[in-house]
Formats: C-alpha cells, sequence, structure tokens
C-alpha cells in the first residue's frame, strides 16, 4: 500500500517548509490548473517539478504519495536526463501558458527534444509503466490511474467483480450516485 | 525418485486432450504415463505475473518461457521460435508447461454444426470429415459434462441431452447488445467451459475479467484440472520431459520414445501404445524429427500429409463507440455471439463465420490510445470514462479451408537443446477473404444498430489470428490422403494416435477445443472400449 493522497497533506514535523516548495515552483497560471495541488509536500526542486507536472497532466483530482516516489525512482532511473527535461517542460508551460489539451500538439509543432516527455508521465501515472518495449517495468496496477479513474464501476481484470451475475444489472457510475443522492436528499 | 522407463501407454503432451485421454485409460487400470516438455506451473504465480506484466495485452506474457521447451511470444518482439515462412504471417501462440495452453483459453466449449463435417459434399469445398456429427453427439455429450460446460440450445449446433449446467449470467453490455440487435440479428450466450454454479468442485464464476490469460478462481475448466484427474486415476506425469525422436521397430509399431531433460541427458521410454498430444504444431514437428532412413519423410507421414492443411480461424473486426454506457469488463470476456452465418449454401462461395462480441474491459486500449493521442489535463479522464464505457467490439471467426501447402515443417533453425525449430507456412486464400468481405456489412449494421460513432475496422486484408491450430494430422479413411483414421490411428503405425486439434480435418468456425477433446475420449474409448463409459453407453442406445 502507497502513502496518502496529496490532497490531504499530513502535517510534516520535521521541515514545514519544505510543503511550499511545489508552489514555489508554479505561476498563477500552473497553479490555476491544480489548485489541490499547490500545498503538496516535495522534498527537492526536482521532485517538486515532478509532482507539479504530474499533476499538469494527468489532470486527476489527486495523486497518491507513495506512487508518486515509486514513479519519481522509476522514471529518473530509466531517463538520464529526466529531471533537466522536466524542469524545462514545466518552464516552458509555466511562460507560455500552454493548455494541457494542446500540449502535445505544440511540442510536435515545434520538433522539441522534449516531445516524448509527457507521454512518459502520462504512462507510468495511467498504466504503471516505466521504460520502453523490453526494458518496460510495471510499478502499479490497481492503483494506476486508468484503474482508479474507473473503479466505480470496473475492477481491474484479474480481480473479483462479485457475486456470481452482479454483472447483469445495468452499471452504477459515481455520477448516477451523486445524482441519486441528490434527488434522495 | 527416477522418471518410468516404461508405461502401457505413454502420452507425449499434457494438455487438456493428452490429459484427458490419459485420465480415460488410467481410470482402466492401464499404466500411462504423460511426458511433458515444460514445467509445473502455479496458478497464483500466472496471476501475480500477469499483475506485473509491462505487456498486459500480450497473453503469453505471464507464462515462463523455458529455453528447452520454447514457445512462440511476438511482445514485445518476436522471439524468433516459429519461424515465418509465408506469405502470410502465422503468429500461433502456445503455452509448453504442466495443463498446456487452456491455462489461458476463453473457455469456448463450442461443438460444431453437423454439416461442418460435410462440406465437400453440401457444397464442394474442403474434405468430409470420416465421422458424421451424431456420431460425435456421445462424446461431446462426455466432454460438456467432464469440463463443466454452460450453454443454451439455440446456438445451431442440435443435442440429445441437455447441457450439464444453465448459460452463465448475461452481463449487461451483452443485454443491451441482443435487445438493440433484434431482430435482425439474434445474440446468444456462447457456449463455455465456465461454471454457471459450482460444479466439479470448482465455483461459480465471479467476473474477473481476466479468463485469458488465468482464471484467478478456478472457475473454468483448464487443462490442469484434466492433469490432476489422471494423475488421481494414477497417471505419472514427468515434465521438463522434451521428447525429441519416436522409435519405430521393424514391424512399424512404435517401440519407445526418446526425450531430454534441461540439461540434454537423454531417456528412453517404452510403451505398449503411444498417444501424440502435442498440439497442431509441436506434433507434426516431432513426427517429421523422427524421420529414419525406413521412414525418410518422417514417421505416419507416408501420405506425405503430416503437418499440412495446416488451419485456424482469421478475425476482421470492427471497433466503435455505442450510443449509450455499456462498460465492458463487467462479468467473463467472451460471452455472446451471433451464429447465423455459421452454415448455408453460401459456404459454396465464402466462409461461414461468427460474429464474437468481446466483453473484455476496454480501459487499457482506451489508456493506450489516450496516451498516443497525447491527451493531457482534465480531459484525460473525462475521455477515458466516456469511451471505456462506450467503447465495443465485434469480431468475425472465419472459416479456413484445409490447403495442403499451408503447413509446418523443420526450420534450418535449432533451439537450444539442437531441436529444429518449427516453421509456418500460411497464406490466407480468397474463399476466406470473400467471407471477410461479407462479415463487414455486419459489422456495419451492429454499428447503425446501436447508435455507433468512430467506427474503426481492422485494416483491409489484415486478420487477427485465434491460435485453433488445426488439420495438421487431419483424419480420414484414406491412408493416401490422411495421416490419421476416424479413430485418431495414424494409417501407418498401429499402436500410435494422435490426440488434439491437429486431427480436425476441417476447422469449421467454432474455436476447436470442446470437439478435440471429444475426439481424443473417442480415441481412449476405442483404443480400450470401456463398459463404464458413459459416451460409449450412449452412442450404443437410442436417445
Amino acid at each position: 500500500m502507497t502513502g496518502g493522497a496529496m490532497d490531504e497533506p499530513e502535517p510534516d514535523p520535521i521541515n514545514p517548509a519544505r510543503r511550499h516548495v511545489l508552489a514555489g515552483l508554479l505561476t498563477a497560471y500552473t497553479a490555476s490548473l491544480i489548485p489541490w495541488a499547490v500545498a503538496a509536500p516535495v522534498t527537492s526542486r526536482a521532485h517538486g517539478t515532478f509532482v507539479a507536472l504530474s499533476a499538469i497532466l494527468v489532470g486527476h483530482r489527486s495523486l497518491d504519495a507513495g506512487l508518486a516516489a515509486r514513479l519519481y525512482d522509476a522514471l529518473t532511473a530509466v531517463y538520464p536526463h529526466f529531471n533537466a527535461d522536466a524542469q524545462t517542460l514545466l518552464a516552458q508551460i509555466n511562460q507560455q501558458h500552454i493548455d494541457p489539451a494542446q500540449l502535445q500538439k505544440t511540442l510536435d509543432a515545434a520538433h522539441s527534444p522534449l516531445a516524448p516527455v509527457p507521454r512518459r508521465f502520462i504512462r507510468a501515472w495511467c498504466l504503471g509503466l516505466v521504460g520502453e518495449g523490453e526494458a518496460a517495468r510495471c510499478i502499479a496496477y490497481e492503483n494506476a490511474l486508468d484503474a482508479v479513474m474507473v473503479a466505480d464501476v470496473l475492477k481491474p481484470p484479474t480481480y473479483a467483480y462479485g457475486p456470481y451475475g452482479s454483472w447483469s444489472k445495468a452499471p452504477v457510475t459515481k455520477e448516477a450516485n451523486d445524482h441519486g443522492s441528490t434527488k434522495l436528499g | 525418485m527416477a522418471a518410468p522407463s516404461s508405461a502401457e501407454v505413454v502420452v507425449i503432451g499434457s494438455g487438456i486432450c493428452g490429459a484427458l485421454a490419459a485420465w480415460r485409460l488410467a481410470q482402466q487400470g492401464l499404466s500411462v504415463l504423460i511426458l511433458e516438455a515444460g514445467p509445473r506451473i502455479e496458478r497464483a504465480r500466472i496471476v501475480a505475473a500477469f499483475r506485473n506484466s509491462p505487456y498486459k495485452s500480450d497473453w503469453m506474457s505471464p507464462y515462463p518461457f523455458s529455453p528447452w521447451a520454447p514457445q512462440p511470444d511476438f511482445t514485445p518482439k518476436d522471439n524468433g521460435y516459429l519461424i515465418q515462412a509465408g506469405p502470410y504471417r502465422y503468429p500461433a501462440e502456445y503455452i509448453r508447461v504442466v495443463g498446456g495452453t487452456t491455462w489461458h483459453w476463453a473457455a469456448q466449449a463450442w461443438r460444431l454444426m453437423p454439416n461442418d463435417v460435410r462440406i465437400k459434399t453440401l457444397y464442394g469445398v474442403g474434405v468430409d470429415w470420416p465421422i458424421t456429427y451424431d456420431e460425435l453427439d456421445a462424446w461431446y455429450q462426455d466432454a460438456e459434462e467432464i469440463l463443466g460446460v454452460a450453454g443454451a440450445d439455440n446456438t445451431g449446433s442440435p443435442r440429445k441431452h441437455p447441457f450439464p449446467m444453465q448459460p452463465v449470467a448475461e452481463p449487461w453490455s451483452m443485454r443491451r447488445f441482443r435487445e438493440r440487435l433484434a431482430p435482425a440479428y439474434p445474440v446468444v450466450a456462447n457456449t463455455v467451459a465456465r461454471n454457471s454454479r459450482s460444479y466439479g468442485g470448482r465455483p461459480a464464476c465471479v467476473g474477473n475479467n481476466s479468463c485469458q490469460p488465468i482464471c484467478p478462481v478456478n472457475a473454468q475448466y483448464l487443462g490442469i484440472n484434466a492433469v490432476e484427474s489422471a494423475e488421481a486415476a494414477g497417471a505419472k506425469v514427468v515434465p521438463n520431459a522434451v521428447v525429441y525422436r519416436i522409435e519405430p521397430d521393424a514391424k512399424g509399431r512404435i517401440a519407445a520414445v526418446h526425450y531430454y531433460d534441461p540439461d540434454k541427458k537423454s531417456y528412453r521410454v517404452t510403451g505398449k501404445e503411444f498417444i501424440l498430444a502435442a498440439n497442431g504444431i509441436e506434433s507434426p514437428k516431432l513426427l517429421l524429427l523422427s524421420a529414419t532412413d525406413k521412414y525418410p519423410n518422417g514417421l505416419a507421414n507416408s501420405s506425405g500429409m503430416v503437418g499440412r492443411n495446416l488451419m485456424d480461424h482469421p478475425s476482421s473486426s470492427l471497433t466503435f463507440y455505442a450510443d449509450e454506457e455499456v462498460w465492458l469488463g463487467r462479468g467473463p470476456q467472451s460471452p455472446s455471439s451471433i451464429n447465423t452465418m455459421r452454415d448455408g449454401a453460401f459456404r459454396s462461395q465464402h466462409a461461414a463465420y461468427r460474429l464474437d462480441f468481446t466483453n473484455i474491459s476496454q480501459v487499457l486500449s482506451v489508456t493506450e490510445a489516450l496516451i498516443a493521442e497525447g491527451v493531457y489535463g482534465t480531459e484525460f479522464e473525462k475521455q477515458l470514462r466516456w469511451r471505456a464505457a462506450r467503447q465495443v467490439n465485434v469480431k468475425n471467426v472465419l472459416e479456413v479451408l484445409p490447403h495442403p501447402e499451408n503447413r509446418i515443417t523443420l526450420a534450418s533453425e535449432k533451439d537450444a537443446l539442437g531441436i529444429p525449430k518449427p516453421e509456418a507456412h500460411y497464406l490466407i486464400d480468397d474463399y476466406t477473404r470473400r467471407g471477410a468481405d461479407v462479415s463487414k456489412k455486419d459489422f456495419a449494421k451492429i454499428a447503425q444498430l446501436m447508435g455507433g460513432t468512430g467506427l474503426r475496422y481492422s485494416p483491409e486484408g489484415q486478420f487477427a489470428n485465434n491460435q485453433h491450430i488445426t488439420g495438421t494430422l487431419g483424419m480420414g479413411s484414406d491412408p493416401a490422403k490422411f495421416v490419421t483414421d476416424g479413430f485418431g490411428r495414424t494409417h501407418d503405425h498401429e499402436n500410435l494416435f494422435c490426440c488434439g486439434t491437429g486431427v480436425m480435418p476441417t476447422a469449421a468456425t467454432m474455436n476447436s477445443t470442446l470437439t478435440a477433446v471429444a475426439l481424443a475420449l473417442r480415441t481412449a474409448d476405442h483404443m480400450h472400449p470401456a463398459k463404464s463409459s458413459a459416451a460409449a453407453a450412449r452412442a450404443e442406445s437410442p436417445p
């Protein structure tokens, strides 16, 4: 099991100042993309850059801090320039106010050497995979974000859905549940 | 303990067919020895290996690779074991472990249709089988009761006795297909060796949605269940025993087989009868490997047909977004299909086919597509949920006709033990391609009825393979044209029998395992008629 979600940071009794590093890496523009993460604790500028870019690219409302640490270790081990690339990319997004929806097109159009970098983030967070081809490694499965994002409806393959025949009922999504709660309330 | 060096019956291969034939014979008190090239594996380790695999769409990836018993694998790259002679690639997959390839099957346990065994007479294509569907019925029933098959009577395959189990509960997604495609297309429950209730000491399905590559809970019957039954009946299994030669005596009977252990130490095992059940590629390979001065083209090959008439089931497909949320991935992977094109006068012109709907979770493929498209930020999650809820797929399962030039031969390359690798020669003919063209109209109609958008047809002229390796040991009554007779006995060697999908002389449109199991049980009963055999009793009495 990995650590707590970053949208509910625990107090850091050792060095409370570190909790502000991430905010310090962001402009008003990038902070607006990930308001939930601005106060996330980070251990270094490079780590903060990783967390900030992860939050911007993945767009999920929270990121697991323990998984973040494992993915960061794996990515920096596999890609020698990972930290430098990430810092350059974050700086570009900060300065040019690049919309995440336009980021890949922007990098591709500019033939940027950073073009492969965003996919490494997404692949790590959403498939749990780091590295390519025969060097690929699986870091996460049931807590990779592709599983988390649909966890209200689906279990990751190999995990039991439920009692025999439970799959015959219509799926109920969290949106439908929320709607139902409102009506009941 | 040293492995036995003799047995009354020696079985080469521990897959579902070899193991059930072994079980049947061991039950009669015969000493039975099963030689398996690969190792024993544990279900829980395969489940863990899948969860940890970086190649989750490759169902071979969780299975161990043994250098002494290599198996084809094509992800992340072709491992070069199954040599491709072309002109069409034939990337067949199979698992060389105790229990064989049904470790990762979809448990599709279909019968043929009666006309499937008479396509030469009825439609002027392919060949007729040496047996009728009626003759096979009793062994189908037997196989269904052993495997625990759940199904309904509306698939086009008649039967004299009821299925042992009701169909598996229909996933919501398949219900929506059934409701929306009616009356144009009847969508019916697939016939599967998957428990819809506790059966055979195994539990009902709980919807793990990983039937391929591994059922974590033993709700679908696997070859390993057959091996365990055979062992309980007294059969012995020797894992990591790579048979590399079958030895005939001066009279043409088989006297012994020779196998290597992983260190290439050689062993000789004698027997009275031999069953070759090493699958549709490894079995002909072994017969070809066993050539002698007296049999220069290999054993059982006076017809020259060993390894020929290689068939499988190619598939083309359509992926699209339905106009409602169906959320594939709830329940088993392959629950429903359309069976109306399995037979008809059109078979004189083009391939018959089945239309199959997947219920495999789309989350992985959708995530990969979004990554490829470079979708980031909040749009990623929004798109992932929208697509995973609506993305569906229909594929055809096309009949391939037997052609002698489609074949398995011995390659010049050798494996780690110095044994020649198999080489596949494969061409998908116009008959099959015409069937694919016709099915494309069904794809379009199905998409229309489901309010489909974002239609993505598989590339024109390209087919996915279904790993239903058929035909390379084909059965027929004419020794000049077929390798085995109607009971799986090789025409050339009185005490050598073949079990497995290779003996099927045509492929029809159905996953081949149940037919191969029924034939294997029938072979065993023919070798040693059992008074207690339910199938033999049924075959003798009217329904």
